[in-house]
């Protein structure tokens, strides 16, 4: 499909570009970039723009694809779907598959997997093998396959020893490790928050502080080992971004991000028991959501990510304290951060399309986004003041595991530029 | 008769969903039943009723004390625990709950072991759900005859002074006697060792008391909580032998304070939680509560089931 963009809002932090311009995509490619109109062909849609940007393709570094060996919660192609679907031109998906991504075997079966796709499907490679926080991973060799960073996620690497083995192996090709941050025995069985909510409710709590001493904890050792790099995933709580900023302040090279989930839902919605609001980690106080809110907005939180995690409907509709953990996050992912963050005048538009595009992308280091002539279309265009309501029929993820349905957001995305394909959202 | 159920909620899933008008409804009508109980006698209140005694969690008292209060209301009943149910087999809770609805249920009387299960069976209903006590959750119907049990003994609630003693973390129990004595109006104290005590202190909005003479000092009410197996294996307490020196309850404390009353939930430890020379006592109240049990579930069953008359 080619599109011409009259009159549409360009962002691009990479060429600190924003202003209004006419774009005509043509063949994947961009044709026309100017502020002046240009003549088009038949072939070619005209779309009235006014109301639209357009930023580099969203990027989510953090995505349970759940191929191979749970597929009926997701496969890498609904995955890619329901990412192109929610503005994401790419992801990189977890490890914690069955196998998990410890060899060279699995990376090559999902990326085969996710050939021909819009979407980029980048991978995590684990960081000890089968996840189980005991013997490194062949970390050299999986990135020599195409893994981009190594992660244990969905369990964090407790044993103190193993994570400075890891950093000391990473340190040869400066490899990028992330964390999933519990203190295990501090959290066994959790199901929410521990807080005054969860002893009302009788549910077994998971204490912000197990979350804590594994960021200070892993901040410690990276810098011992040579201030090596260190992505905390999914931070929750406010002693964690706390950590983290000091961490940043005194030149350490520490990032991390934060789940849509985690910084506009509090723990206080758990009194219904909802399966739909049971992640790990959990849901946190208010005081936790202002400290993300904060960390966003200083810089201590690089990045927005999803931690989209699908599960079926049998799995979830049970009783809550039996129900996985995890809610699916790429489809409302773009609405939350600019109902949230951009209208509520958090994050500025730019700021928004730097934690969702350009900074999980430089820590990955992988190439700049440029629009010019000439130049292969990865582009995430959307609609800034649109309102609408969360429908999960209009999903494309095999699983609808989210408490988001119904909610009015405000901003969707609407066209998903990338590898010569087009996606229309239709969210 | 009306269409309305007698009682604010529609259902029972935890203590906050009565009010202390619905507690005093539910009393007088407990009071009817046992004034003018006789042999084998039958009400009608539940005929051509059908109760479910859904018990997904192993119990013997609660079970027996629903089965026969639904029996006494005329009600059909029908019962299955876990062990013997299709649940061993991997059916899931929400099927096992629309094969029986399919039976045509009227009231579920539920217990389970997970917290929330009482509440996500009445989401997926029409019927009436009771809980019986859903995992560290609450255990509604305990907390009524409970009261019921002080208040035939003190005519009365405001001023009254309880010391919930014991397991406050894991107990369903305790949840729900502290709200309910408190929504009655009584005065609440809880004492319990540091391990099995929440740690946000003012959920409640009561007061703690740290060792049991200070407790027997201050209360017209002990209600003692029974130590789970589970906790005695855990580590979360030194020893048994620990936790009944310190935490324990003795014909000593009674001694000193003849007119202080004793509940317990049963079934007991003896030797842990309280001296077997208690049982004796005459103001130990444990097997009241188990005949005040029958007659408040009578009442509840009777006061739910009016929405289907």
């Amino acid at each position: 499909m080619n599109i011409y963009f009259e009159k549409i809002r360009i962002i691009n932090p990479y060429q600190e570009i924003d202003a209004q311009f006419d774009l005509w995509i043509k063949n994947g490619r961009i044709m026309h970039l100017s502020p002046d109109s240009a003549k088009t062909d038949e072939d070619t849609r005209i779309v009235n723009a006014e109301s639209l940007v357009c930023s580099p393709g969203l990027f989510d570094m953090h995505v349970h694809f759940r191929e191979p060996g749970f597929e009926h919660k997701e496969t890498t192609l609904t995955g890619a779907e329901s990412a192109a679907n929610g503005g994401f031109t790419g992801v990189v998906c977890m490890p914690n598959t069955e196998p998990a991504i410890d060899n060279v075997p699995v990376c090559e079966y999902i990326a085969n997997r996710a050939k021909g796709n819009l979407v980029d499907v980048f991978i995590a490679g684990a960081i000890t093998m089968g996840r189980k926080g005991e013997r490194i991973s062949p970390m050299l060799e999986l990135l020599e396959s195409g893994v981009v960073y190594f992660t244990d996620d969905g369990t964090c690497i407790t044993k103190s020893e193993v994570m400075r083995r890891a950093f000391d192996y990473a340190a040869t090709k400066d490899i990028l490790l992330a964390q999933h941050c519990e203190e295990h025995s501090l959290t066994d069985n959790f199901a929410m928050d521990e807080s005054a909510l969860s002893y009302k409710l009788g549910l077994k709590g998971y204490p912000t502080v197990a979350e804590e001493i594994i960021v200070s904890r892993d901040i410690r050792l990276a810098e011992y080992c040579g201030n090596r790099r260190i992505h905390f995933s999914h931070v929750s709580s406010a002693g964690s971004v706390e950590l983290i900023r000091t961490a940043k302040s005194k030149g350490l090279r520490v990032s991390c991000e934060v789940t849509p989930h985690h910084f506009t839902l509090p723990n206080s919605l758990l009194d219904s028991y909802d399966p739909n609001l049971k992640m790990n980690p959990p849901l946190r106080s208010d005081q936790d959501i202002n400290a993300a809110i904060e960390g966003l907005k200083d810089g201590t939180i690089d990045c927005i990510a999803t931690d989209h995690a699908p599960h079926s409907l049998h799995e979830k509709e049970v009783e809550y304290e039996k129900a996985p953990y995890g809610v699916v996050g790429l489809e409302t992912s773009l609405g939350l951060s600019l109902t949230y963050l951009y209208h509520k005048k958090v994050l500025s538009l730019r700021e928004i399309i730097e934690k969702m595009s350009v900074n999980p992308r430089r820590l990955l280091q992988m190439d700049d986004i440029v629009f010019d002539i000439g130049s292969e279309a990865n582009i995430t265009i959307f609609g800034l003041d649109e309102e609408w309501l969360v429908n999960k029929s209009n999903f494309k993820s095999k699983s609808l595991n989210t408490p988001f349905v119904g909610m009015k957001l405000k901003g969707k995305p609407v066209f998903t530029f990338n590898n010569g394909l087009v996606h229309e959202s239709e969210l | 008769m009306t269409n309305q159920s007698a009682l604010s909620k529609p259902y029972l899933l935890e203590a906050s969903d009565l009010t202390k008008e619905d507690v005093f409804r539910i009393f007088a009508q407990a009071q009817f039943y046992m004034d003018d109980y006789e042999k084998g006698k039958k009400y009608d209140d539940l005929k051509g009723l059908t109760v479910a005694l859904a018990f997904f969690e192993p119990s013997t008292r609660t079970k027996l004390s629903f089965e026969l209060a639904a029996k006494r209301l005329s009600a059909d009943t029908f019962s299955f625990q876990a062990s013997s149910s299709s649940l061993t087999k991997g059916e899931s809770l929400i099927d096992t709950l629309r094969t029986i609805e399919a039976m045509g249920v009227h009231i579920y009387v539920v217990r389970h072991g997970n917290s929330g299960a009482a509440k996500f069976l009445q989401e997926n209903t029409s019927g009436v759900v009771v809980n019986a006590g859903d995992g560290k959750h609450e255990h509604p119907t305990q907390a009524i005859l409970d009261a019921f049990t002080i208040y035939r003994h003190f005519s009365k609630f405001e001023g009254l002074r309880v010391t919930i003693i014991g397991d406050i973390l894991h107990s369903r129990v305790a949840r729900s006697n502290i709200i309910m004595l408190k929504t009655l109006g009584a005065e609440v104290r809880l004492c319990s060792p540091g391990t099995l005590l929440p740690r946000h202190k003012n959920i409640w909005e009561v007061e703690y008391i740290d060792n049991v003479d200070d407790a027997v000092e201050w209360s017209d009410v002990l209600l003692v909580l029974r130590l789970q197996h589970e906790r005695m294996k855990s580590g979360i307490i030194p020893s048994v032998r620990e936790f009944s020196k310190y935490y324990g309850v003795t014909l000593e404390h009674f001694s000193r304070k003849p007119e202080m009353i004793l509940l317990h939930p049963g079934p007991v430890n003896y030797g842990i939680e309280l001296e077997y020379e208690v049982s004796s006592y005459p103001n130990c109240l444990i097997e009241t509560q188990v005949t005040h049990g029958v007659f408040t579930r009578m009442a509840l069953l009777a006061l739910l089931a009016r929405k289907y008359k």
